[in-house]
C-alpha cells in the first residue's frame, strides 16, 4: 500500500510493523512527531505495545536495556541533545549485546541552539559500538527499520537508523507500506541469547576483571566484522520480499570516472541530479553513497572506488581539529589499500544550511579543476 | 553452591559477562552506610481528628472492598460512627494531604458509609462486662458520656449510665436536629452500646432524683453532664413571652413537643445553635432571620451548615447586635445597633465595634437567643475547681477528687461532638489506670495520636500490632508520581425545597461504588498499604516476600542501603536512616 507520509512516520510505521514490544522515549524536536505517533497508536490500542514514560532520555535507553535483556523488542528514538545525553547508556546496550534499535533525528548540537539538520549528533557516538545506517529517503528509513532489527538481533548490537532533521523527518513523499504478513515472513520474532528465567537467576553484565574485559571487548570488535556479510544476507532476503536494495554503499553515475562525489543522507538525492547533469554535459563524474558509517564499510568503498583519481566528500559535521568525519574515516579506510586518490574534504551545510545543486557543482568543479586541494578543510558555502 | 568459571580462550567465553548460578554469595549488604525499615507515621488526618479514629487503616479497609474490617477499625476508637460521619466537623478533613493536589478525601463520608452499611448486616455485639470488676456510674448520656461507657464496658466494667431525660443522647438527641441526625441512627448506635452490658438509667437526675450518697456504690465517677443553659445577653427585654432560649427550643421540638410560635422569627447569634434553631424554624413553616454581630467570616458555625441554611432560606443579617426588645400586642420589636469590625481579638476572630447613634429596629413576631450555652454548677460540691465557665480537668479527665473525672462540654470550651468523644475516652483509660493503680499520665503519654491530645484505645489494647511513630506526615514528603488528581465524591443531598417541608435527613449516604472509588483517593499517609512499589524498585530484590505475601521487611544480608525504596514509597512509609559506624 503506498502513501504519502513524513520521515517520521515512516519510521513509526516501521516501528508498527517490527512488532515492537516496548517503546520508551522522550520528546525532542524534530523526532516528536516519531513518539507522538507512536504513543497516540498505543494509547488507542491500536499496537500492543507498551509505552514507558520517562523523564530523560538517559532513563529511555536504560528502560530499553531492561526490557532487551528480558527479550522484549523495543525501541526508541531522539535526537541531538537527547542522543547526547543517553550517551552512557549507548555503552552499555552495545557492551551488553543488546539488538536495540533506535531512530536519530540529526540536528545540531548547542550552542548556538539549532534544530536544524546536521550529522554532528550521530557522529559524536561513533565510538558507543552501535552500528550506523544513514537513510536518503523515507522509503529507506522504513526499510531499513526492518532490516535493522535482523541485522541487530543476528550480530547482537544495536543499530541506530539516522535520517535528516526536516529534510526527511517532516517532508511527505510516497512510500510504500509493507502488509504486516509480509514483514512477519521476513522478521522473525526476537529470541534473547540468554533469557530471562526467574527460576534461574542469572545476574547479568557483572563485574569483570581485567583477566576477561579484554576478550568481551574482542568480541564486540568481531560481531562489527560480521555486520558486512549479515547485512548482504538480510538485503538478499529484504529484496526477495520487498524488492528493494540499497547496499552499505551505492555507486551511481559514470562507469569509469576519474572523480568521485562521496556523500550520506538525502545529500545524496541532489548529488544524484548535479552527475547526471554534469554527465550530460559530457563531464566524466560519479556519486557514491555511503549508507552505512559503522562499521565503516572500507572494503565495498575500497571496490567502488578503484580507477577513480580523485574523491569529493561533502560532510555535514565538523569534528573540529581534524575536519569533516567522513573524509576522516575514509583517509583511514584507504590508508593501507595500494589505491591513494587524492580526497577533496569538503564541509557543507552545517546546522541545516541547504547544501544547493549549485555549491554541489562547484565542489566538483573544484576537484576537477585542483590536483591537489589548496587546504585541508574546504568550506562550501562559508561566508567569506 | 557458586563456581567461579575459568576460560582458556576467548571462543569459549559468552557474548557477556553472565553470572550462570546464584550470586547469593556476594553479601551486598556489607556495603551498606543507611538502612531502610518500614515504620508508620502519624497521618494528618488522625493528629487532628479529636475522637482519635484510625483514618487511614479504616479508608485502606474500605478500598480492599472489607467492609466489615472497616467498621471494627472505626469501633475500635469510636462507638458512634454513624453520629460522627454526619455531625462532626471534620478537622481530619481540613488538614488532608489530598488537599494539596487536588481536594481532601470525604473522610466523613466515608465513616457514615461504614456505620450504615454495617447497620444493613444486623451485626451481633458480643456482652463484654464481667460482673465482678469495679462497678463505674457515668452522669450524662451524650457523646462523652456514651464513650466512656463503651471504652469501659471494652475494658469489661459494670456500668451505669445516668441520664435525666427520658431517652438517651444528650446534646446529640436534644441539640441536633434530626435533619442533620436521624433518630434511629443514634439509636442504633445507642442499642448496640447497651447489648455490650452497659445500663442506661433515664429520668434520673443528679440533685433530684439522684443524690452523690447513692453514687458512693460506684468506685469511679465520669460527669459528662454537659452545658445546657442558654446564655442571657444582658438586656431589656430579653425575658419577655414570646421570648425564647435556643437550646430550650431545639429540646422542645427535638422532643416532638409543640412550641407556638409567630410567622416571622429572629435568632440571634451566629454558632451551630442558631443555625439548627434557623433551619428548624424553616420546617415548622415559618421564616428565621438570623442577627449576627459579626461577618460571615467570624461565624463559629461549621461552614457547611451556614450554606445549607441560606440555601434553605434563612435569611442572615450581619453585623447587626440587639440592645433592647421591645414588644407590643405580641409583635417583637427589636432595637439593634450596626457594627463594625475591630481588631482581632482572643480568639482570633475580627471584635465588633458598635457604631453611635445607627439605632434601628426589626420587627418579628418571636425572638430566639441563640448566644451559646454554659454549664449547671448548681448541683456540683463546692470546691470543685472551675475558670472560664468550665470545670477544670488533669488531661486525663480526674478533677483532683480521687475517683472522680469529668469530660465533655463540662470541662472544654470546644464544644464539639468529636472533642466530647475524646475526652470520654481520655476518663475511660484514667479510670482502667486508677484501677490497676497505673499512672495514667505516662500511659497516655504512651498512645497519643501524634502529638495529642487525642489516644488510640487500640494501641493500649494491643501494644505491640500497628505501632505509630508520633512524627505527622507533611505533604512534601510524599511521592506524588503515584497520584493523579481525580474528584471528591459528594453525597447527593435533597433539593432545599424538599428538605424544608419536614425533618428528613438532607444528606444521604455514598452509595458503595462511589465510597470505595472515595476511599481509593486516599494516600495513606506514613502507613504502608502495601502497594509493592518498593518491591518492584529495590535493585537487590532484597524486600521480603514470604509464599507470595509481603512482609515489610528488608532483606539486610543484601541490602545496599541505596535509599530507591525510601524514595520511591508513594506515602513515607520507609524511613531511612544511617547506619552506626
Amino acid at each position: 500500500m503506498k502513501k504519502v507520509i513524513t520521515g517520521n512516520q515512516a519510521v513509526a510505521y516501521g516501528v508498527i510493523l517490527s512488532r515492537v514490544e516496548v517503546v520508551s522515549a522522550y520528546p525532542i524536536t524534530p523526532q516528536t512527531t516519531i513518539v507522538e505517533e507512536l504513543s497516540e497508536l498505543i494509547a488507542n490500542g491500536r499496537l500492543n505495545t507498551r509505552f514507558l514514560k520517562v523523564e530523560s532520555e538517559h532513563s529511555a535507553m536504560a528502560a530499553l536495556i531492561g526490557a532487551s535483556t528480558v527479550g522484549v523488542r523495543c525501541f526508541t528514538a531522539t535526537s541531538s541533545h537527547g542522543l547526547a545525553y543517553m550517551h552512557e547508556m549507548l555503552h552499555w546496550a552495545s557492551g551488553a549485546r543488546l539488538p536495540i534499535v533506535m531512530v536519530n533525528v540529526n540536528r545540531a548540537i548547542g550552542p548556538p541552539w539549532n534544530i536544524w539538520s546536521d550529522q554532528s549528533d550521530s557522529l559524536s557516538q561513533r565510538d558507543t559500538g552501535w552500528i550506523q545506517l544513514y537513510c536518503e529517503n523515507n522509503q529507506e528509513v522504513l526499510d531499513t527499520i526492518l532490516q535493522a532489527y535482523r541485522i541487530a538481533e543476528i550480530v547482537r548490537l544495536p543499530v541506530m537508523v539516522v535520517l535528516d532533521a526536516f529534510v526527511l523527518s517532516h517532508t511527505s513523499e510516497p512510500v510504500d507500506i509493507p502488509s504486516m504478513e509480509e514483514v512477519d515472513r521476513f522478521l522473525p520474532p526476537f529470541c534473547p541469547s540468554y533469557p530471562f528465567e526467574p527460576e534461574e537467576p542469572k545476574a547479568y553484565s557483572v563485574i569483570t576483571t581485567p583477566e576477561y574485559f579484554f576478550e568481551f571487548r574482542y568480541k564486540i570488535q568481531k560481531a562489527m566484522e560480521e555486520v558486512s556479510e549479515v547485512s548482504r544476507k538480510v538485503e538478499d532476503e529484504f529484496y526477495v520480499h520487498f524488492k528493494r536494495r540499497y547496499g552499505a554503499i551505492e555507486r551511481y553515475g559514470g562507469e569509469k570516472a576519474d572523480l568521485l562525489l562521496l556523500t550520506s543522507g538525502t545529500v545524496t538525492s541532489t548529488s544524484r541530479l548535479v552527475v547526471k547533469k554534469l554527465i550530460e554535459q559530457g563531464i566524466n563524474v560519479a556519486g557514491v553513497k555511503i549508507k552505512r558509517f559503522r562499521p565503516f564499510p572500507a572494503k565495498e568503498i575500497s571496490e567502488a572506488i578503484k580507477g577513480a583519481e580523485k574523491l569529493a566528500v561533502i560532510d555535514r559535521n565538523l569534528s573540529p581539529g581534524v575536519g569533516g568525519i567522513f573524509a576522516q574515516e575514509l583517509r583511514a579506510a584507504l590508508y593501507p589499500g595500494e589505491e591513494k586518490p587524492v580526497i577533496f574534504g569538503f564541509i557543507s551545510g552545517l546546522g541545516g544550511r541547504d547544501i544547493t545543486p549549485e555549491l554541489i557543482e562547484e565542489a566538483i568543479h573544484y576537484a576537477l579543476s585542483h590536483s591537489q586541494p589548496e587546504e585541508e578543510i574546504l568550506w562550501l558555502g562559508l561566508k567569506k | 553452591m557458586t563456581k567461579r568459571m575459568t576460560f582458556k580462550s576467548v571462543s569459549e567465553m559468552p557474548e557477556i559477562p553472565i553470572s550462570m548460578g546464584f550470586m547469593d554469595w556476594n553479601k551486598t549488604g556489607t556495603w551498606r552506610a543507611q538502612r531502610p525499615y518500614y515504620v508508620d507515621k502519624t497521618p494528618p488526618c488522625s493528629a487532628s481528628c479529636p475522637v482519635g479514629n484510625d483514618i487511614v487503616s479504616f479508608i485502606q479497609k474500605i478500598a480492599e472492598e472489607d467492609l466489615e474490617g472497616a467498621w471494627r477499625v472505626l469501633r475500635e476508637e469510636n462507638p458512634l460512627p454513624g453520629v460522627c460521619g454526619r455531625v462532626c466537623f471534620h478537622p481530619c478533613e481540613s488538614r488532608c494531604n489530598r488537599s494539596f493536589l487536588d481536594e481532601p478525601v470525604a473522610i466523613h463520608a466515608l465513616e457514615r458509609f461504614v456505620a450504615d452499611d454495617m447497620e444493613l448486616r444486623k451485626e451481633k455485639v458480643k456482652r463484654e462486662i464481667e460482673k465482678a470488676k469495679e462497678k463505674v456510674a457515668i452522669i450524662g448520656s451524650g457523646p462523652a458520656g456514651l464513650s466512656c461507657a463503651y471504652h469501659l464496658a471494652r475494658f469489661h466494667y459494670p456500668v451505669t449510665v445516668f441520664e435525666s431525660f427520658s431517652l438517651p443522647g444528650g446534646m446529640l438527641r436534644m441539640g441536633i436536629p434530626p435533619y442533620r441526625l436521624p433518630r434511629e441512627v443514634l439509636e442504633r448506635e445507642i442499642s448496640l452500646i447497651e447489648s455490650m452490658g452497659v445500663e442506661i438509667r433515664t429520668g434520673v437526675t443528679l440533685g433530684q432524683n439522684l443524690d452523690w450518697e447513692e453514687l458512693k456504690s460506684f468506685s469511679a465517677i465520669f460527669m459528662a453532664t454537659g452545658a445546657h443553659l442558654s446564655r442571657a445577653l444582658g438586656i431589656p427585654g430579653e425575658k419577655r413571652r414570646g421570648v425564647f432560649q435556643g437550646l430550650e427550643f431545639l429540646k422542645k421540638i427535638n422532643s416532638g413537643k409543640k412550641v407556638t410560635l409567630g410567622e416571622r422569627i429572629g435568632i440571634i447569634g451566629g454558632g451551630n445553635t442558631a443555625i439548627d434553631v434557623a433551619r428548624s424554624v424553616l420546617r415548622l413553616g415559618k421564616k428565621a432571620i438570623i442577627l449576627y454581630r459579626r461577618s460571615k467570616e467570624e461565624m463559629p458555625a461549621f461552614e457547611e451548615e451556614i450554606s445549607e441554611a441560606l440555601e434553605e432560606g434563612v435569611k442572615i443579617r450581619y453585623l447587626v447586635s440587639p440592645i433592647q426588645i421591645h414588644s407590643r400586642n405580641g409583635l417583637k420589636r427589636v432595637e439593634c445597633l450596626r457594627m463594625k469590625l475591630g481588631e482581632k481579638d482572643e480568639t482570633g476572630r475580627r471584635k465588633p465595634i458598635p457604631i453611635p447613634n445607627s439605632n434601628f429596629f426589626i420587627e418579628v413576631d418571636s425572638l430566639i437567643i441563640a448566644a451559646g450555652e454554659e454549664i449547671e454548677f448548681s448541683f456540683f460540691p463546692k470546691g470543685w475547681e472551675r475558670r472560664e465557665g468550665i470545670l477544670l480537668t488533669q488531661r486525663d479527665g480526674s478533677i483532683g477528687v480521687k475517683g472522680l473525672f469529668a469530660g465533655g462540654d463540662l470541662t472544654s470550651l470546644q464544644r464539639t461532638v468529636a472533642h466530647a468523644i475524646g475526652s470520654g475516652k481520655r476518663a475511660a483509660l484514667a479510670i482502667d489506670c486508677y484501677f490497676k493503680g497505673r499512672d495514667s499520665e505516662e500511659t497516655l503519654r504512651q498512645i497519643l495520636i501524634g502529638e495529642g491530645p487525642s489516644i488510640s484505645i487500640f494501641r493500649y489494647l494491643h501494644p505491640d500490632e500497628r505501632p505509630m511513630d508520633s512524627h505527622i506526615v507533611r505533604f512534601e514528603e510524599l511521592n506524588m508520581d503515584y497520584f493523579e488528581q481525580a474528584r471528591r465524591q459528594k453525597e447527593s443531598k435533597l433539593p432545599p425545597k424538599v428538605r424544608i417541608k419536614d425533618f428528613r435527613e438532607v444528606t444521604s449516604t455514598l452509595p458503595s461504588s462511589l465510597a470505595i472509588e472515595e476511599a481509593g483517593r486516599c494516600f495513606s499517609c506514613g502507613t504502608c498499604n502495601g502497594c509493592e512499589t518498593c518491591y518492584v524498585f529495590c535493585p537487590d530484590a532484597s524486600i521480603l516476600k514470604r509464599e507470595g505475601v509481603f512482609l515489610r521487611e528488608v532483606d539486610y544480608e543484601f541490602c545496599k542501603g541505596c535509599g530507591i525504596c525510601f524514595t520511591e514509597c508513594p506515602r513515607g512509609a520507609i524511613t531511612l536512616k544511617e547506619e552506626a559506624k
